[in-house]
């Protein structure tokens, strides 16, 4: 006789021994699918590379339109300059005397220094507003040429001619006549180059831009002079080429 | 009195070797009428051979009823060991020569020269890879005296093909090998069992999964497949008495099928 209870229990123990196997690889079948797909995800939540949200435009300058200043600079007479000239023409001991004798309170009263030509123009530039925009340029019906001239040292030109005035430093004097020599201001710059030199006749670029500006000012024979003068004292090389380089620009 | 619909068919695979419970297949018939026609040749020796539970035995049965109605045929189906008593029984059984003491080859070779058979004799020789080699030398020197004509079984494994190999080699004879059955023959097997036996409504419970699953688990063997249904048969019945709602009368239950399977041996736990 068959023991059917016990052979029920034999056939439990049978069917999850042989389905345990199955069991165990869908198991890790699942698991390996469930642990791919989460990795796919994270994958997916990793953030994209970084776009710029407004796109790049390309700007390329269409053109460069230089700007003149709308007034015309007017030059002032030099008249002014005609007795200072007395002392440089003599030698060297003469220029020191002269230079003694040089007031500097007369000055302002004869040379009324002109507005600013780059303080116009960056006036201009001001009111106008957007210049680099290129809307607003339209080069076939408004095109006027417009130059700007930046310089910060416009303002601060007559704070320095002040300490000059005040300390008779000849390296603020030289300076001051570098910069207006720059700018095309050959009176002015003539003017601190002389006053330069009375106070100290050895700063051998005050002599040069003393020349250069006789020689702006169409004074180029009495330019000759004090530069053959200067050289007999100083015996300078940059003076010997400045003078040799009239030399030449007469004989031609 | 057991009235259980399923005890008949139980009692139809009890693992009995009876040629009545021969079941024609068309495999197995067409071996059997081989089997049939080389006996009626003039050879000495033949053999059949198998694994276990292919129907060598039953094959022999077989053809021990249907040739004893013509002829002179002995079966010996448990192999008689001892050298001395397989001669006596032999000459007993086949001349009739009773004698309590053991007799020599020489005295069984005149003996069989003395009485004269219109047709050699036939002994069927079951089991014979349990046959010592001395004594399978004495049975071929009778099979080439022309005494007698043997028919033997043999199991095919790696021993018993060395026996073989050793006895029959030089010989003139025929073998016959017997395989396990298909699906299709087991389950012509089952079927036509339980047709002859009547048993109608079960012989419709077996469908081609069923069948399927018995020759998984029998591979096909004709007597794991009798000890499986009498195991299978013997759980309905014990359903049928305790728990006759589990049973379903239209197909077997796979579960019982392993279950049988468990108590036949053919499924471990």
């Amino acid at each position: 006789m068959i023991d059917i209870p016990s052979l029920e229990r034999r056939w439990i123990k049978y069917k999850i021994k042989r389905l345990a196997p199955y069991a165990l690889a869908t198991l890790i079948i699942s698991g390996g699918l469930i642990i791919f797909l989460y990795s796919m995800n994270r994958d997916d939540v990793t953030p994209p590379p970084l776009q710029p949200e407004i796109p790049l435009v390309k700007v390329t300058p269409t053109q460069i339109i230089p700007i003149e200043p709308s007034i015309p600079i007017v030059e002032q007479p030099i008249a002014v300059v005609t007795p200072i000239i007395t002392p440089i023409t003599v030698a060297r001991p003469a220029l020191v005397e002269a230079a003694v004798a040089w007031k500097p309170k007369e000055l302002p009263k004869k040379i009324t220094p002109s507005p600013l030509p780059i303080a116009k123009s960056i006036q201009a530039v001001a009111v106008t507003g957007t210049p680099l925009s290129p809307p607003i340029v339209r080069p076939d019906s408004q095109n006027k040429p417009i130059s700007i001239k930046q310089d910060s040292t416009a303002f601060d030109i007559h704070e320095i001619e002040d300490r000059f005035k005040n300390n008779a430093n000849p390296h603020l004097g030289l300076y001051i006549a570098r910069y207006h020599y720059d700018n095309g201001n050959y009176s002015e710059a003539y003017n601190y180059a002389l006053k330069t030199n009375a106070i100290n006749n050895t700063l051998d670029e005050s002599w040069l831009i003393f020349a250069k500006s006789l020689v702006k000012l169409g004074r180029t024979e009495q330019a000759k002079k004090t530069l053959q003068l200067y050289i007999s004292q100083s015996n300078s090389e940059g003076a010997k080429s400045l003078l040799n380089n009239l030399t030449k620009e007469d004989a031609q | 009195m057991d009235h259980s619909l399923f005890s008949k068919p139980r009692d139809l695979f009890l693992d009995i070797v009876n040629p009545r419970d021969y079941v024609q297949i068309d495999s197995v018939s067409h071996m059997y009428q081989n089997l049939k026609a080389s006996v009626q040749k003039p050879l000495k020796m033949i053999l059949l051979y198998g694994k276990p539970g292919t129907g060598k035995s039953m094959l022999l049965h077989k053809l021990h009823h249907d040739l004893s109605k013509h002829q002179k045929v002995f079966m010996i189906d448990i192999p008689i060991i001892d050298e001395g008593d397989f001669l006596r029984v032999l000459a007993q059984k086949i001349y009739g020569y009773v004698n309590r003491d053991a007799i020599t080859l020489t005295d069984f070779l005149e003996l069989s020269s003395a009485v004269n058979y219109p047709q050699p004799p036939i002994v069927l020789l079951d089991e014979a890879q349990l046959y010592s080699t001395i004594l399978m030398e004495k049975i071929r020197l009778i099979s080439d005296a022309r005494a007698l004509k043997f028919v033997i079984t043999l199991h095919k494994t790696e021993d018993e093909d060395i026996i073989a190999k050793e006895h029959f080699q030089t010989r003139i004879w025929e073998s016959i090998e017997l395989q396990n059955a298909s699906a299709e023959e087991l389950k012509i097997y089952i079927q036509k069992k339980l047709l002859k036996a009547n048993c109608f409504d079960v012989a419709n419970m077996f469908n081609d999964k069923n069948i399927k699953l018995i020759t998984k688990l029998t591979k096909g063997n004709y007597r794991e497949t009798n000890k499986l249904l009498f195991s299978l048969f013997s759980l309905y019945v014990w359903y049928e008495e305790n728990t006759p709602s589990k049973i379903k009368y239209n197909a077997l239950k796979t579960k019982y099928i392993e279950m049988a399977g468990i108590q036949a041996g053919l499924l471990h736990d």
